[in-house]
């Protein structure tokens, strides 16, 4: 199973034309099932979408997110301004697309980060066993016990930016903050899924063979016990990108200068009942990216559970 | 001791929410608009914003506007301000005369009494400076006794700042300069010449304090006794400070109000929600999402008032000590007439400013529109081409400001502007909170422009002037020096004729044209929003209530 697993993830453009009963991986199977669902293709579009805004956003507008007109502060969408301006008079629709770069790189970071250090964690722990585990494992419960958003309330106001800081600094810092609060579900989840491999036979039979504990990780462990991560880190990403945003408009993630879609947020406040449109497009943009990802999550998962088939 | 006190006051400019009760006012000509005019009604309770006090209500240890408030209604002192024009009118005194400047005879009202009954007499008056100023006491408004001769005796270094050691004994418990000589008299001695001292005299630190005062200070500072048109009920700490009718008060600038109740608000926002419900009277304070596109006009039709207060808003450059790249007043032209004062005022702070064209207030006597001239009126090309004579600017230009309250709005405005006008490249700057911004001006470290704010103390145009641009002066945080200003200050205050000293207080607010030390950039502006259950609401010219005139319907 395990070879005929590697063989197909690696080549997954023959799936198609194979005859049934060919035995097939989880991944495969997975891929078969995503390819299916509308859902996927919406979200990952939108993704593709926030991704292309995040690299290149000189692709989606000529105006400078920095060039106010006070004049026309609050203007309504118009055909020259699609979003309108906010209070000190910026272009909304620049800002709200400058703003994604700030949003996806503290997602997609902070991801990798919670990934690479919970996955680490957990397999450590799952396959040591032992006083290793005990340990990794309380750790991870002390962790565990900090609350998301008083934890980076207290991170961020201990470490405050200044003017000086530098942007990539800055959303390292928030990355950093959401990375060290949020290994700890992936260290378990990670944990109970590479004890549930561990017994099986094919393992065993490995071992049995002599291999190496790096290689029955690397071979055998990593591949069937990285769905649930896979899927739970997807669906954090949008979380991660939400909790940027709270902290952004609580004043204490991400600072101005730095263009953010929960900066233009918190400064949008004051105009709720005047001017809503300047809460109104970098909300919408913010709820989609978020959508997008928990969407993306929720499909990968039902594709990688055996249950929903 | 002077540099802090002054240090708060700005501090409560800059947190909106806490205007210091410094006193103040004058003539505005800015028109005191009453709201209503219906029959005044005696009697009646009304309740209005407040908010928690920093301190105990103690006089000279309040300097911000949550106790002051609460000290101005029921506090008398020896000068009243009228609540139109702030001209400083007789309370319990019956006459202060000088024929220089320099040495004064208080006479005090018989019969004037405190609100236990006790009479005031002189002594209170004189043990209560003395006490306030008494170095060892640490009051934040000790330094308004700086002019009394004797005060430098009354205070001593610590050697060592907040360090171990402590402070030696002062000199002097009392200041050499005041002495009782009846009582109903006691005579002021200055320590150079002061033409305006009668009008400092109603701050709320110049109260006299009832001999229960000295006894227990604390008690005091929970139910204060003072000789005002009101007296302390009860103080419910975090919730409510509730003001009766003091049965004995003796002077003529009663209230017509039976009960005034000061409902503590953490969020100015929640108080003007409930005023818009009924559910508060008056609030002195329309939040950002009031003011945002005028709402509080749709909320509260006719039931709002609004007048210029006696506040003056700048921004500094640094000294030259700290930074030398701003020491060309070309330079300094430029960037002040690169602002463009009216539409940032309009934009964001929706009209509730007015553009500053000097460095004095509107609002006092002595007041004189168009100190500043070309300076402070926005025009791009005249800035561009000061600019560029001033051989520009290598670099950033940089505007600090603390970022503990709401200065990010127009300080961020203020850069577009320049940065539109010069070509230069401008950032808003954030310092973490109040204390570390005014450390960094007073130390001395401040690289850069930064904010400043100030609010008047009494009203007098000497004020504006004196504190902020002397040599060497409390609160003078560009270290500018002119000796012909200081020139034309020092004969101002020696000058007995009212009218000519103001003359001469305006001559050298001219001078300040020339070499720009701040860039004047508004007046203050406050609007108050009231329920349809009380009528001739009022604003006083230091933006506090006016209970004098309130009454219900």
């Amino acid at each position: 199973m395990t070879n005929a697993a590697i063989s197909a993830t690696a080549d997954p453009s023959l799936d198609a034309g194979e005859p049934a009963g060919e035995a097939h991986s989880l991944t495969s199977d997975a891929w078969r099932l995503l390819r299916r669902r509308p859902i996927f293709w919406v979200s990952a579009g939108l993704i593709l979408l926030f991704l292309l805004m995040a690299i290149a956003p000189g692709l989606f507008t000529n105006t400078s997110p920095t060039a106010a007109v006070l004049k026309e502060s609050r203007a309504t969408p118009s055909t020259e301004n699609w979003f309108g301006r906010d209070v000190q008079g910026y272009d909304i629709y620049a800002r709200t697309i400058y703003g994604a770069r700030a949003s996806i790189m503290v997602g997609v970071l902070a991801t990798l980060f919670t990934t690479l250090l919970g996955a680490l964690l957990g397999i450590v722990a799952g396959f040591a066993g032992g006083w290793v585990d005990t340990l990794i494992s309380r750790i991870t419960d002390v962790f565990f016990a900090i609350p998301l958003l008083l934890g980076g309330i207290l991170f961020m106001s201990t470490f405050q930016s200044d003017v000086n800081t530098s942007y990539f600094v800055i959303v390292m810092k928030v990355v950093l903050v959401l990375a060290l609060l949020g290994w700890p579900s992936i260290t378990r989840l990670m944990r109970s899924s590479v004890l549930q491999v561990k017994p099986n036979d094919y393992v065993q039979a490995a071992r049995a063979l002599g291999a190496s504990p790096w290689r029955i990780i690397r071979q055998h462990i990593l591949p069937n016990a990285m769905a649930p991560v896979i899927v739970v880190s997807t669906i954090n990403l949008g979380v991660y990108i939400a909790v940027e945003a709270t902290l952004s408009y609580l004043g204490i993630g991400l600072t101005p200068p730095a263009i953010s879609w929960g900066v233009a947020i918190s400064a949008a406040q004051s105009g709720l009942r005047s001017a809503p449109h300047m809460l109104l497009f970098p909300a919408m943009f913010l709820s989609l990216a978020v959508l997008a990802f928990i969407m993306l999550g929720d499909a990968v998962r039902d594709a990688f559970d055996p249950k929903t088939r | 001791m002077r540099g802090t006190a002054r240090t708060v006051a700005l501090a409560s400019i800059s947190a909106a929410a806490l205007m210091i009760t410094a006193c103040g006012g004058g003539d505005s000509g800015s028109g005191n608009s009453a709201s209503g005019s219906g029959e005044a009604k005696s009697g009646g309770a009304v309740t209005v914003r407040g908010c928690n006090p920093e301190n105990p209500l103690v006089p000279a240890n309040t300097n911000e506007t949550c106790g002051g408030n609460v000290l101005d209604a029921i506090g008398a002192r020896l000068v009243h301000y009228n609540t139109d024009t702030a001209a400083p009118e007789m309370d319990v005194a019956e006459s202060i005369e000088t024929s220089d400047n320099q040495n004064f005879t208080v006479k005090i009202k018989k019969g004037y009494k405190f609100s236990d009954g006790t009479e005031i007499k002189a002594k209170n008056f004189v043990d209560a400076w003395n006490w306030a100023a008494y170095g060892p006491n640490g009051n934040l408004n000790a330094y308004f006794f700086e002019p009394i001769e004797g005060y430098a005796d009354t205070q001593s270094e610590d050697p060592d700042e907040d360090g171990p050691k402590t402070a030696p004994a002062p000199k002097a418990k009392e200041m050499s300069g005041l002495k009782v000589v009846d009582d109903s008299t006691f005579t002021i001695k200055t320590s150079t010449k002061v033409s305006n001292l009668p009008v400092r005299l109603g701050y709320t630190v110049f109260n006299p304090l009832p001999d229960s005062f000295f006894s227990d200070p604390k008690a005091f500072g929970e139910k204060p006794v003072l000789a005002g048109p009101f007296k302390v009920e009860s103080w419910k700490k975090n919730s409510e400070i509730v003001l009766t009718k003091n049965e004995n008060y003796s002077g003529k600038f009663g209230s017509k109000l039976d009960k005034v109740t000061f409902k503590i608000y953490q969020d100015a926002a929640a108080a003007y929600n409930d005023v818009v419900a009924n559910n508060l009277d008056v609030t002195d304070e329309i939040p950002d999402e009031g003011l945002s596109g005028d709402t509080y006009k749709k909320d509260l039709p006719d039931r709002f008032v609004e007048r210029d207060e006696g506040v003056f808003q700048s921004i500094s450059f640094p000294s030259s000590k700290s930074d030398k790249s701003y020491d060309n007043p070309e330079l300094r032209h430029a960037i002040s007439m690169g602002i463009d004062r009216d539409t940032i005022i309009k934009q964001i702070f929706n009209g509730t400013r007015k553009p500053a064209t000097g460095w004095v207030s509107p609002v006092v006597d002595g007041y004189k529109a168009g100190a500043c001239g070309e300076y402070c009126t926005y025009d791009k090309a005249k800035a561009k081409a000061a600019f560029d004579k001033a051989g520009g600017y290598s670099g950033k230009l940089t505007l600090s400001y603390n970022g503990d309250s709401s200065h990010k709005g127009w300080t961020e405005a203020v850069c577009n502007s320049v940065k539109d006008a010069l070509g230069v490249d401008c950032v808003a700057t954030p310092v973490v909170d109040f204390s570390t911004f005014r450390a960094q001006i007073n130390d001395r470290k401040m690289k850069g422009m930064f904010r400043t704010g100030w609010q008047m103390d009494y009203p007098s145009i000497e004020n504006f002037l004196t504190p902020l641009y002397a040599t060497g002066a409390s609160s003078n945080d560009s270290d500018y020096s002119n000796p012909e200003f200081d020139k034309k200050l020092k004969d101002a205050a020696a000058e007995t004729d009212a009218a000519k000293a103001n003359q001469y207080y305006q001559e050298a607010e001219q001078m300040l044209a020339a070499d720009m030390p701040v860039i004047p950039t508004w007046y203050g502006h406050r609007i108050f929003g009231f329920s349809d259950k009380v009528d001739n609401v009022k604003i006083t010219p230091f933006g506090t209530y006016d209970f004098g005139s309130l009454t219900t319907k």
